[in-house]
C-alpha cells in the first residue's frame, strides 16, 4: 500500500516534470561569467554568458560584494558594456580588493545562479590600443632615410600621474610581406626604424601593456610609402657619368670614321681585284669582244720582270711636236709638233703613262686595222694604280733608261718618259694598257719593241742627223743620243711611247733601247727584257733587239724611218716564239696599214703569234 | 617525491632567477652607492626613486610568479580563494583603495605607508623562506623566488628610508608595522591548512607588492616629474 502510494507520487512527479518538459519551459540554465576587464585600472566591466534558456524570458542580475564588506550590491550598469555585461564605474570600483560577483538568472520557472567569481581589478587591466599613430620618413643629409613612428597612449589611461605605466610594442611590414617585424619600444611613445626597403609601402601597428597587465589589441594599420633610393647627388652623378661616356663614344666613333678607312685597310688590307693584265675595259665598252677574248688569252700571266724591263724602256717624249707622233690614231695629224697634243704637257711630265693610255685608246681606235690581239700579259703595270698594286721594279732600269730617255726629250717640249719611270696615278687603266702593250711588244719577238726602239732610234737618228752635223754615227750615235736632248729637236717627236699608248687591245708595246750603233751604222735596239741579253750586236732578232740599220726614208718631220736590216734578221740572240712570224707580220702589217703607215710597213705592224701590235714607227707616219 | 623529475626544471628556474638577480643587481649596483659612513654622499632623489621603482617592480613580478606557481601546483580545486578573503595582516594599515584616494594622500604619508608595509613583510618573508625550504616537495621555483624577494625587500626598505630621509628629513617615525602572526599556520601539520597558509601568505604578498609598486610610481611621478610622467 505504502509502496503503491510512493510509486504513485513518483509517477505523478515524473508526469509533472514531463509535462513541464513537454511544454519546453524550464528554469534558466546556470549563467557563467566569462570575462572581466579594466581598461585603465579605474573601472571595469564583466560579461557573462547565459545558460541554457528555459524557453521563457530570463532576467539576469549581477550581484556582488567586496572583500571585507558584507553588503551585497547589484550591478550599477548593465548597458554600457553591452548585452550581458555589467559596467563598474569609478565610484563602484575599488582597487586592491576582491570582488565576489554572481549572476542570477531568473525566469518564471525558476532561477539559477552562477558560481561566484572572484576578481581583483589590479589583475584584469587590459588597456585600449594606443592612438594617433603617425609615420614619417626622415631623410637626413648624411645618413640613409629612416622611418619615424610616433603615437599616443590610449585616451583613458592615466600615465602622467604614474597610475599606470605603459610599455609599447610596434610591428611593421612591407605591404606585400607575410611576416611582421616586431620591435619593443619600452615606455617611449616614438620609435625609429632604420632598416627599410626603399620604394616600398609599409604597414605599421602599435600596442601597449600596463606594467602588470595584459597586452592591448593592435592599433589600426597605418601605411607609408618609403621613397626610392636615389638621392639628387646620385642622380646628378649618374647623369654626368652618362654624358661623359657618350662624349667618349662619340669621339671614338668620329675617329673611326675619319681614319676608319685607313685603319680598316690596315687591319684588312684590300684584296686586289682581279684584273687581267693587258685587258682593257674600254674594249668592253666598245664591244670589241674579240680583243677581249684575245686579251684574256694572255700568256705568261702575271707578267714577269722582263716586262718591267721593257716597260722601263718605254719612252714617251711629249713635245709640241710630239703630237705628230702621238695621235697616230687620230685622224688629225697635227702639224709638225705644233699642235698640242690633247695631252696637257703638264700632264705628261713625269707621267708619260698618264698620257699614253688615253692616247692609246684614241690611237687604238683609229689605227686599228686589224684588231690587235693581245699577245701577252707579261706586262707590268707601269704606273701604279692605286687599285692595282703591281709595281714593276723599274727603278734600276728606270734610272738607267731615264738618263737616256731624258736625252730624247725635245727641249721645249716636255718630254714624258714613257710609262715606266714615273708611276702615273691617273688613268691607271690606260697606263695598264700601255704597259700591257709594252709587254706584249716585249714578249713577242719584240718586234714591237724593236719597232718602238726603231722609232726611237729613228728619231734619234733623225734628230741627230738633223741637229748634228755630219758625224760619224757610230761614235756619235751614242753621244748624239745622249746629247740629243740638248739639241732638243722639238721636231722629233718621240712619239713612240705615245704611239704605243693607243695600243689598247692588242698592241703590245715594245720597249726598245738603243743598245749601240754598230759599225754599219745600225742602231742596235734592245727590247727591254731581262731574259734577253741586253747586248745584241745585231739584234735584229725579232724578239729582242732588232737592228735597224737601214733607213728607209726620211720623213718630213725629220724622222728617220728605220728599217730592219734584213741581213741581221737571221741573227737571233733571243729566242722568242714569235720571232719567225715577224717578217711575215711585218709584211702583212705593212700592207694593211699602208694607209696609216707611211714607211716601214713591216715595222708598223707586227703580228706575233696572233698578237697584233702596231709599230710605233707607224704612228710617226700618221703625223705627216 | 619527484625531486628528480623536477630538479632539471627547478635548476633551470633557479638559473634563470640567478641571472635575473644578477642583472638586477647590476642595474641596482650601477647606481652610485654611497659608502657606508660617508657624510657628504648624496645620491640624487631621482636616482633613489628610480632604483626604488625598479626594485618594487621586480619584487611584484617575483611575487606574481611565485603565487602562480604555487596556485598551479598546490591549490587547484581546493577553493583557497574563497577563504583568502580579508585575511592579510596588513589590511589594518589604511591604504588608499583607488586612484583618487592615492592621489589625495600627501606624499609624506604615502611614503610612510610604503615603509610600514615594507617593514610588515620583513618577518613573514623570513619565515616564508624557512618554511618553504622545509617543505618536502619544495619547488625550487618558489624557494628561489622567496629568497630573492626577501633580499630585495630588504634593499627596498633601505632605499625607502633614504628617500624619506631626503624628502622628509628630521622626522623619525616610530617604526609602525603590522605584525604577522601566521607562522603557526605555516607550520601546521595539516597539509590543507598549511597549504592554505602558504597560499594566503603568497596571495597577500602579491597584493602588497603591487601596492608598493603602484605607490612608488605615483610618488616618483609626483615628486620627480611633477605629475608629468
Amino acid at each position: 500500500m505504502k509502496e503503491n502510494v510512493a510509486s504513485t507520487v513518483v509517477l505523478i512527479l515524473l508526469l509533472f516534470l514531463n509535462i513541464n518538459l513537454l511544454n519546453g519551459y524550464s528554469p534558466p540554465g546556470k549563467p557563467e561569467i566569462i570575462k572581466c576587464r579594466s581598461p585603465e585600472k579605474e573601472t571595469f566591466t564583466c560579461w557573462w554568458k547565459p545558460g541554457i534558456e528555459g524557453g521563457l524570458p530570463t532576467n539576469y542580475t549581477l550581484t556582488y560584494h567586496k572583500e571585507g564588506e558584507t553588503i551585497t550590491h547589484e550591478c550599477p550598469d548593465y548597458k554600457t558594456g553591452g548585452p550581458n555585461s555589467c559596467y563598474f564605474n569609478k565610484k563602484h570600483t575599488s582597487i586592491w580588493k576582491i570582488y565576489i560577483i554572481t549572476i542570477n538568472a531568473t525566469n518564471k520557472m525558476g532561477s539559477s545562479s552562477s558560481d561566484p567569481h572572484y576578481v581583483d581589478v589590479i589583475y584584469i587591466v587590459e588597456p585600449d590600443p594606443p592612438v594617433n599613430l603617425t609615420l614619417e620618413v626622415k631623410q637626413p643629409e648624411d645618413r640613409k632615410p629612416y622611418l619615424w613612428i610616433k603615437w599616443l597612449p590610449p585616451t583613458l589611461v592615466d600615465v602622467s600621474s604614474g597610475w599606470l605605466t605603459l610599455q609599447y610594442e610596434i610591428r611593421l611590414k612591407p605591404e606585400k610581406a607575410a611576416e611582421w617585424e616586431t620591435h619593443f619600444a619600452g615606455q617611449q611613445t616614438q620609435f625609429n626604424v632604420l632598416s627599410l626597403y626603399p620604394g616600398q609601402k609599409y604597414l605599421v601597428q602599435v600596442r601597449c601593456k600596463p606594467d602588470h597587465g595584459f597586452w592591448s589589441e593592435w592599433s589600426p594599420e597605418s601605411s607609408i610609402q618609403i621613397p626610392s633610393d636615389f638621392t639628387m647627388k646620385d642622380t646628378i652623378m649618374w647623369i654626368s657619368v652618362a654624358i661623359l661616356s657618350a662624349i667618349v663614344c662619340l669621339i671614338i666613333v668620329w675617329a673611326l670614321a675619319l681614319k676608319g678607312y685607313s685603319m680598316v685597310t690596315c687591319i684588312f688590307p684590300p684584296v686586289p681585284g682581279p684584273k687581267i693584265k693587258g685587258f682593257d675595259t674600254h674594249l668592253l665598252e666598245k664591244g670589241k669582244s674579240e680583243e677581249l677574248l684575245s686579251a684574256l688569252g694572255c700568256q705568261d700571266f702575271p707578267p714577269t720582270s722582263d716586262c718591267e724591263d721593257l716597260l722601263v724602256e718605254f719612252l714617251e717624249v711629249d713635245d709640241s711636236e710630239d703630237q705628230r707622233l702621238m695621235p697616230a690614231h687620230s685622224k688629225e695629224h697635227p702639224s709638225q709638233g705644233l699642235k698640242p697634243t690633247h695631252l696637257d704637257p703638264d700632264n705628261d711630265s713625269g707621267r708619260g703613262s698618264c698620257d699614253s693610255p688615253s692616247l692609246l685608246s684614241e690611237k687604238y681606235e683609229e689605227s686599228r686595222a686589224n684588231p690587235p690581239t693581245f699577245h701577252t700579259p707579261k706586262v707590268t703595270e707601269k704606273p701604279e694604280n692605286p687599285e692595282v698594286n703591281i709595281t714593276c721594279t723599274w727603278d734600276p732600269q728606270d734610272i738607267h733608261l731615264e738618263s737616256k730617255i731624258s736625252y730624247f726629250h725635245a727641249g721645249g717640249s716636255k718630254s714624258s718618259t714613257w710609262p715606266l719611270p714615273q708611276p702615273c696615278h691617273h688613268n691607271p687603266l690606260s697606263s695598264y694598257h700601255s704597259t700591257a702593250d709594252v709587254c706584249k711588244l716585249a714578249l713577242g719577238p719584240v718586234s714591237a719593241a724593236t719597232t718602238l726602239l726603231d722609232k726611237t732610234e729613228k728619231d734619234v737618228v733623225e734628230a741627230s742627223k738633223t741637229i748634228e752635223t755630219e758625224e760619224e754615227e757610230k761614235t756619235d750615235k751614242p753621244r748624239e743620243v745622249e746629247s740629243f736632248p740638248s739639241k732638243t729637236d722639238q721636231e722629233t717627236a718621240w712619239l713612240l711611247p705615245q704611239q704605243k699608248t693607243p695600243f689598247l687591245a692588242a698592241k703590245p708595246m715594245d720597249y726598245v733601247e738603243i743598245h749601240k750603233v754598230n759599225k754599219d751604222g745600225a742602231l742596235a735596239l734592245l727590247p727591254k727584257q731581262k731574259e734577253n741579253s741586253n747586248k745584241r750586236e745585231k739584234p735584229d732578232t725579232p724578239e729582242t733587239s732588232k737592228e735597224y740599220a737601214k733607213v728607209s726614208r726620211v720623213m718630213d718631220n725629220n724622222i728617220l724611218v728605220l728599217v730592219q736590216d734584213p741581213r741581221a734578221q737571221n741573227r737571233v740572240l733571243l729566242e722568242e716564239p714569235v720571232k719567225e712570224a715577224l717578217p711575215s707580220l711585218r709584211q702583212n702589217q705593212a700592207e694593211e696599214n699602208l694607209a696609216c703607215f707611211t714607211a716601214t710597213p713591216d715595222n708598223c705592224r707586227l703580228q706575233m703569234g696572233g698578237v697584233d701590235y702596231l709599230d710605233p714607227t707607224c704612228f710617226t707616219h700618221s703625223f705627216n | 617525491m619527484d625531486s628528480k623529475g623536477s630538479s632539471p626544471k627547478g635548476s633551470l628556474l633557479l638559473l634563470l632567477l640567478l641571472v635575473s638577480n644578477l642583472l638586477l643587481c647590476k642595474s641596482v649596483a650601477a647606481l652610485p652607492i654611497c659608502p657606508s659612513g660617508a657624510v657628504n654622499c648624496q645620491v640624487s632623489l631621482r636616482d633613489l626613486f628610480d632604483r626604488a621603482v625598479i626594485l618594487s617592480h621586480y619584487i611584484h613580478n617575483l611575487s606574481s610568479e611565485m603565487f602562480s606557481e604555487f596556485d598551479k601546483r598546490y591549490a587547484q580545486g581546493r577553493g583557497f580563494i574563497t577563504k583568502a578573503i580579508n585575511s592579510c595582516h596588513t589590511s589594518s594599515l589604511s591604504t588608499p583603495e583607488d586612484k583618487e584616494q592615492a592621489q589625495q594622500i600627501h606624499h609624506e604619508d604615502l611614503l610612510n605607508l610604503v615603509l610600514r608595509v615594507l617593514r610588515s613583510w620583513k618577518d613573514p618573508l623570513y619565515h616564508l623562506v624557512s618554511e618553504v625550504r622545509g617543505m618536502q616537495e619544495a619547488p625550487d621555483a618558489i624557494l628561489s623566488r622567496a629568497i630573492e624577494i626577501k633580499e630585495q625587500n630588504k634593499r627596498l626598505l633601505e632605499g625607502m628610508e633614504k628617500i624619506v630621509g631626503q624628502v622628509h628629513p628630521g622626522v623619525k617615525e616610530n617604526e609602525v608595522y603590522s605584525v604577522w602572526s601566521g607562522l603557526p599556520s605555516l607550520q601546521m601539520a595539516d597539509e590543507d591548512t598549511r597549504l592554505f597558509a602558504f597560499y594566503n601568505l603568497l596571495h597577500c604578498l602579491r597584493r602588497d607588492s603591487h601596492k608598493i609598486d603602484n605607490y612608488l610610481k605615483l610618488l616618483k611621478c609626483r615628486i620627480i616629474y611633477d605629475s608629468n610622467c
